[in-house]
C-alpha cells in the first residue's frame, strides 16, 4: 500500500465516521422531534397570565393548558374526573366540599404541592378586591370562605352560603403556589409559559414536574411545546392552516370549513351542535327612550312570542350557517346533555300562525303593513355587531320573514363598543341580535342573566323588585337550584326555568351553531368536541407525527 | 437665523403635540360605546365586579383632567396603563416600536428607490410613452387601497414593509416626477445638455441642488404616509407593531394607549416634517 493509498484509506475511514455521526444525530434530533410542537393562533392578546383573573378566551386557553386543577370536567364524556385531588365530597347543604389530595406533587419550579396551596388560591381568588370573574361564580351569599387545613393532603373549603354544582366549578380554578417565587408562572398543568413575545407569540414548553404518565408509564404530555400565535385575523389564520403553518383552528366559521372539506375532508371536524346560541331580544327596559306604543309591544309576551313563530329558523341554519347548526330550542343547547329540557320543542315556524296571535292583540294587517290598535305601523331596528357576517345574514333573513307579516325591520350594525354601550347604559335600542358563548354546562353560569335584580339580565336590567310575575318565579326557581345539592332538584327547577323562558320568549333563541373545527393530519390523538377548547381539550395526550409538515398536504 | 427657525419649529412641535393629545383624548372621549367594556358582558361578573369595571373609567370622565393628569404622569415617566390590554402603556410602545420602525425604515427606502429609480428615468428619457407608462403603474397603486395591498402581502406571503413601499412610492413619485421634470426643464439645464455635459453631472450638479430642498419637503411628508399606512398593514397582517396597537386601542376605546400612540404619530409626523424644513433652509442657505 502506497503511502497516498494509505492517506486515503484513512480520510474514507474519518469521513465514514463523521457520516456515521451525522446520521446519529439526526436519528436523535429525529426522535427529539418526533414529540413536536403543536401551533395554534389566539384570537386576542392574553390579558393576564394570572388564572384567578381570567375573563377572555386568549387567558382562558393558557390557564387550560398550564394550570393544574382539582377535578377536571371532561370535555368528551362531560362527566368530572379526578385531576389533583384524588377525591372529594360535598356536604348535604351545599356549602362545604372536602377535597382528598394526591401526594408527592410539585409545581414547574420544584414547589411542593400541599393543601397549603390550595388554600391560598381558594383566599387569593375570594378576595373582593380582585373582582375574579371565576371568583365571582361561587360568590352565593355575604360572608367569608373558611378553608381549613386538615392535613397536608386534605382540605375543607366551606361557603357563607350554598353554592350551585360547588365541585364543577373547581374545574376553573387553577391551583396557585403559596410559596413559590415565580407565583402565578409556577404551574401544575401539563405545560407552563417559557416565552411571551406581545402581540407576537406566547411559547408553553413541557412541565417537567407534570403528574400525570399514560397507561405505558411514559410521562405526558408528549408534545415538548405548544406555540401560540396572536392572530385576530380570521383569513390570515386560515391561510396560515392551509400553508402548514399552524396545526389546528379551534373554531372554525362554516363558510371556511366548507371551503376546506371541498378541498381537504380529512382535515374539518363537526362535532354537532354546540352549547353556544344565537339569539335576539326586544328592550323591555321602562326608562328606554322609546315611544310607549312600542315598549308596549315589546313587553308583550304574545307580541314576542308572535315575532318568534315568524321566524324560519330552519332557514337561517340552512342559509347562514350552510347546514352548520341546528334551530335553537331554549335557552339550554340539546349538546348539553344533563340540562337540557327534553320536554321543549322547537318553535314551529309559521308566518299565518304569528300573525294570527298578534291579531288577538289587536294588531291588524293593512295593505301589508302591520299596525297596533293605536294605527301605529309596527317598525322596529335590530342592532348586531358589525363585522359579523353571520349576524349580519341572520338579521337580514329575520328581515324578510318579519316582512311577511307586514313588520319592517331595519338592521343596524355598531361596532361592538357602541352596541355594548347601548345595551347596557343608554338603553337606546329596540331589539339586538347577538350570541351567547356559554363555556360551562351548569346552569349557575348563567344565574346573572336570568336573576331579574342583575346586571347581566340583558332585557331588562337591574329590576329592584321583579316586574313581572313570570321573573319572580325565575328568580324563585334559580334561587331554589342554586341552594339545593341535590341535582334532581335541580334539574326539575332549571327545566322549568327553561320552560317559563320558552313560553314567555324574553329571549328569541334562533340556533345552536355546531362546534366546527381543523386539525392538521400530522396531528395524533385529537378527537375534537363540542365543549372549550373543542381540539386542545386533551392537549396532554397530543403528539405531532411530523415536525414542519404542511397540514393541507 | 438657523437657531431662531429651530427654536421656532421646537415650540410648533410641542404646541401641536400638546394640542393633538387633547384633541385625540376629547374625540375618543365623545365616540359612541367610549364607556363600555366588554367584560361587563361576561356573565360571571356579578354587581361589584360590574361596577369596579365602571369605576375604573371614572377618571376618563372629564377629559381635561385626565389629560392634565396624564401629562403629569408622563412627566414623571409614566404613560399609564392601557385599559384594554392592561399593561403600562410604556411597556407596550417599547416592545412595538422596534417592529414598526423597521417595517417603515425599509417601506420608505423601497418607495423611494423605486420612486426615484421611475422618475429620475423618466426625466431623463423624456419618452412620452415611458412617462405614460410610469404615471399609469404609479396611477394604479395610487388607486389600490392601503388594505387591499395589505390583504395581498398576507395572500402572496410577502413582508408588510413591501405594502407599505408601495402604498407611499406613487405619492413620492409623483412629486418627484414633476420636480425633477420642472427642473431638468430650466434653461441652464437645457444649456448644460445641449454643451454635451454628463447626464450623472448635470444630476448631481445641477437638478438636486435645485429640487433638493423640495425633495426633502416630500420626505417629511412621505414619513406621515408610511407611519399611516403602517396601521391597515399591521392590522391586516397581523404584525404586532404600535399600527396594529394602534387600531386595537381605537377598537377598544383604550384613551390612555390611543392619546399617547396619538402624541408619538405626532411627534414622528412634526419630527420628520420639521427636519426636512431645517435641512431644507440649511441646504438653501449653502447655495445661496
Amino acid at each position: 500500500m502506497t503511502d497516498l493509498q494509505g492517506r486515503l484509506a484513512v480520510m474514507e475511514t474519518t469521513c465514514r465516521k463523521i457520516l456515521l455521526g451525522i446520521a446519529c444525530l439526526g436519528i436523535l434530533a429525529g426522535s427529539a422531534l418526533a414529540q413536536g410542537e403543536l401551533r395554534f393562533c389566539l384570537r386576542s392578546e392574553p390579558k393576564t397570565f394570572d388564572p384567578l383573573q381570567v375573563e377572555d378566551e386568549s387567558s382562558g386557553a393558557i390557564r387550560y393548558l398550564t394550570g393544574g386543577v382539582l377535578v377536571r370536567l371532561n370535555r368528551q364524556t362531560q362527566a368530572l374526573e379526578p385531576e389533583l385531588a384524588q377525591s372529594w365530597k360535598v356536604s348535604k347543604d351545599g356549602k362545604q366540599i372536602t377535597f382528598k389530595l394526591r401526594s408527592g406533587l410539585s409545581f414547574s419550579d420544584g414547589t411542593a404541592f400541599s393543601a397549603e396551596d390550595v388554600a391560598y388560591t381558594v383566599k387569593q381568588l375570594m378576595d373582593p378586591a380582585l373582582h375574579s370573574p371565576t371568583g365571582d361564580t361561587f360568590r352565593s351569599g355575604p360572608g367569608n370562605v373558611e378553608t381549613n387545613i386538615i392535613s397536608a393532603t386534605q382540605i375543607s373549603i366551606t361557603f357563607p352560603a350554598p353554592v350551585a354544582g360547588l365541585d364543577r366549578q373547581f374545574d376553573q380554578v387553577a391551583i396557585l403556589s403559596a410559596h413559590s417565587a415565580k407565583k402565578e408562572m409556577a404551574v401544575l398543568g401539563p405545560f407552563m409559559v417559557s416565552d411571551y413575545k406581545p402581540g407576537s407569540t406566547v411559547l408553553l414548553k413541557r412541565n417537567p414536574n407534570y403528574w400525570k404518565t399514560d397507561a405505558q408509564g411514559r410521562k405526558l404530555p408528549y408534545l415538548d411545546s405548544i406555540k401560540l400565535d396572536i392572530q385576530p385575523n380570521r383569513d390570515v389564520e386560515m391561510l396560515r392552516f392551509k400553508r402548514g403553518e399552524i396545526d389546528l383552528i379551534n373554531t372554525l366559521d362554516s363558510e371556511y370549513f366548507d371551503k376546506l372539506a371541498a378541498t381537504s375532508p380529512q382535515l374539518v371536524h363537526d362535532a354537532g351542535p354546540s352549547l353556544d346560541s344565537e339569539q335576539m331580544w326586544f328592550n323591555e327596559v321602562a326608562r328606554a327612550p322609546l315611544p310607549a306604543y312600542k315598549k308596549t309591544w315589546f313587553r308583550s309576551a304574545n307580541f314576542r312570542r308572535a315575532i318568534s313563530a315568524a321566524i324560519n329558523r330552519d332557514d337561517l341554519a340552512r342559509v347562514v350557517f350552510r347546514g352548520h347548526a341546528q334551530a335553537a330550542v331554549g335557552p339550554v343547547s340539546p349538546a348539553n346533555k344533563f340540562w337540557f329540557n327534553a320536554r321543549l320543542k322547537p318553535e314551529t315556524h309559521s308566518s299565518d300562525a304569528a300573525l294570527k296571535a298578534l291579531q288577538g292583540e289587536g294588531f291588524r294587517l293593512e295593505n301589508g303593513t302591520l299596525k297596533d290598535v293605536g294605527g301605529n305601523a309596527v317598525v322596529f331596528s335590530i342592532i348586531t355587531n358589525s363585522g359579523n357576517k353571520y349576524r349580519e345574514r341572520m338579521a337580514t333573513m329575520i328581515q324578510e320573514d318579519l316582512q311577511k307579516i307586514g313588520i319592517q325591520v331595519n338592521v343596524v350594525t355598531l361596532d361592538f363598543p357602541s352596541l355594548i354601550e347601548r345595551m347596557t347604559q343608554t338603553f337606546d335600542y329596540e331589539a339586538v341580535l347577538l350570541g351567547l358563548t356559554n363555556v360551562g354546562l351548569d346552569p349557575s353560569e348563567q344565574m346573572n342573566v336570568w336573576l331579574s335584580s342583575s346586571e347581566n339580565h340583558q332585557w331588562n336590567p337591574s329590576e329592584k323588585t321583579p316586574e313581572t310575575a313570570w321573573e319572580a318565579e325565575i328568580d324563585r326557581l334559580m334561587r331554589a337550584q342554586a341552594s339545593s345539592a341535590d341535582a334532581k332538584k335541580r334539574k326539575e327547577s332549571f327545566d322549568r326555568v327553561q320552560e317559563i323562558a320558552v313560553e314567555q320568549a324574553p329571549f328569541i333563541y334562533l340556533v345552536n351553531r355546531n362546534a366546527l373545527s381543523a386539525v392538521a393530519a400530522t396531528v395524533q390523538g385529537a378527537t375534537p368536541v363540542i365543549l372549550v377548547p373543542q381540539t386542545y381539550w386533551d392537549a396532554d395526550r397530543l403528539t405531532i407525527e411530523q415536525q414542519g409538515a404542511t397540514a393541507a398536504k | 437665523m438657523l437657531g431662531r427657525k429651530i427654536a421656532r419649529h421646537g415650540l410648533a412641535i410641542v404646541a401641536t403635540v400638546l394640542l393633538g393629545g387633547l384633541l385625540s383624548a376629547a374625540l375618543m372621549r365623545l365616540a359612541p360605546g367610549f364607556d363600555a367594556d366588554e367584560a361587563e358582558l361576561d356573565p360571571h361578573l356579578n354587581a361589584a365586579s360590574i361596577q369596579a369595571l365602571r369605576q375604573a373609567r371614572l377618571e376618563q370622565h372629564n377629559i381635561f383632567r385626565f389629560y392634565f393628569h396624564s401629562l403629569q404622569r408622563a412627566a414623571h415617566g409614566d404613560l399609564g396603563t392601557s385599559i384594554s390590554l392592561r399593561q403600562p402603556v410604556s411597556v407596550l410602545l417599547r416592545e412595538r416600536a422596534p417592529l414598526t420602525l423597521r417595517l417603515v425604515g425599509i417601506g420608505l427606502l423601497l418607495s423611494w428607490a423605486v420612486a426615484m429609480a421611475l422618475a429620475l428615468s423618466a426625466a431623463w428619457l423624456r419618452v412620452s410613452a415611458y412617462d405614460a407608462l410610469t404615471t399609469v403603474i404609479s396611477g394604479t397603486f395610487l388607486c389600490i387601497p392601503a388594505a387591499v395591498l395589505a390583504l395581498l402581502s398576507v395572500l402572496w406571503n410577502v413582508p408588510g414593509a413591501l405594502a407599505i413601499g408601495l402604498i407611499v412610492f406613487p405619492r413620492v413619485y409623483r412629486y418627484a416626477r414633476n420636480l425633477l421634470g420642472k427642473a431638468y426643464s430650466l434653461p441652464h439645464i437645457i444649456t448644460a445638455r445641449a454643451k454635451g455635459l454628463s447626464e450623472l453631472r448635470i444630476l448631481f450638479w445641477h437638478v438636486v441642488p435645485v429640487a433638493g430642498p423640495q425633495l426633502l419637503a416630500v420626505a417629511g411628508v412621505s414619513v406621515s404616509i408610511a407611519v399611516g399606512a403602517a396601521i391597515p398593514v399591521e392590522a391586516l397582517c397581523g404584525l404586532a407593531g404600535v399600527g396594529q396597537l394602534a387600531w386595537q386601542a381605537a377598537l377598544a376605546r383604550d384613551l390612555p394607549l390611543l392619546t399617547n400612540l396619538t402624541i408619538l404619530v405626532t411627534l414622528v409626523t412634526l419630527l420628520a416634517n420639521s427636519g426636512a424644513d431645517v435641512i431644507g433652509h440649511i441646504l438653501r442657505g449653502h447655495e445661496a
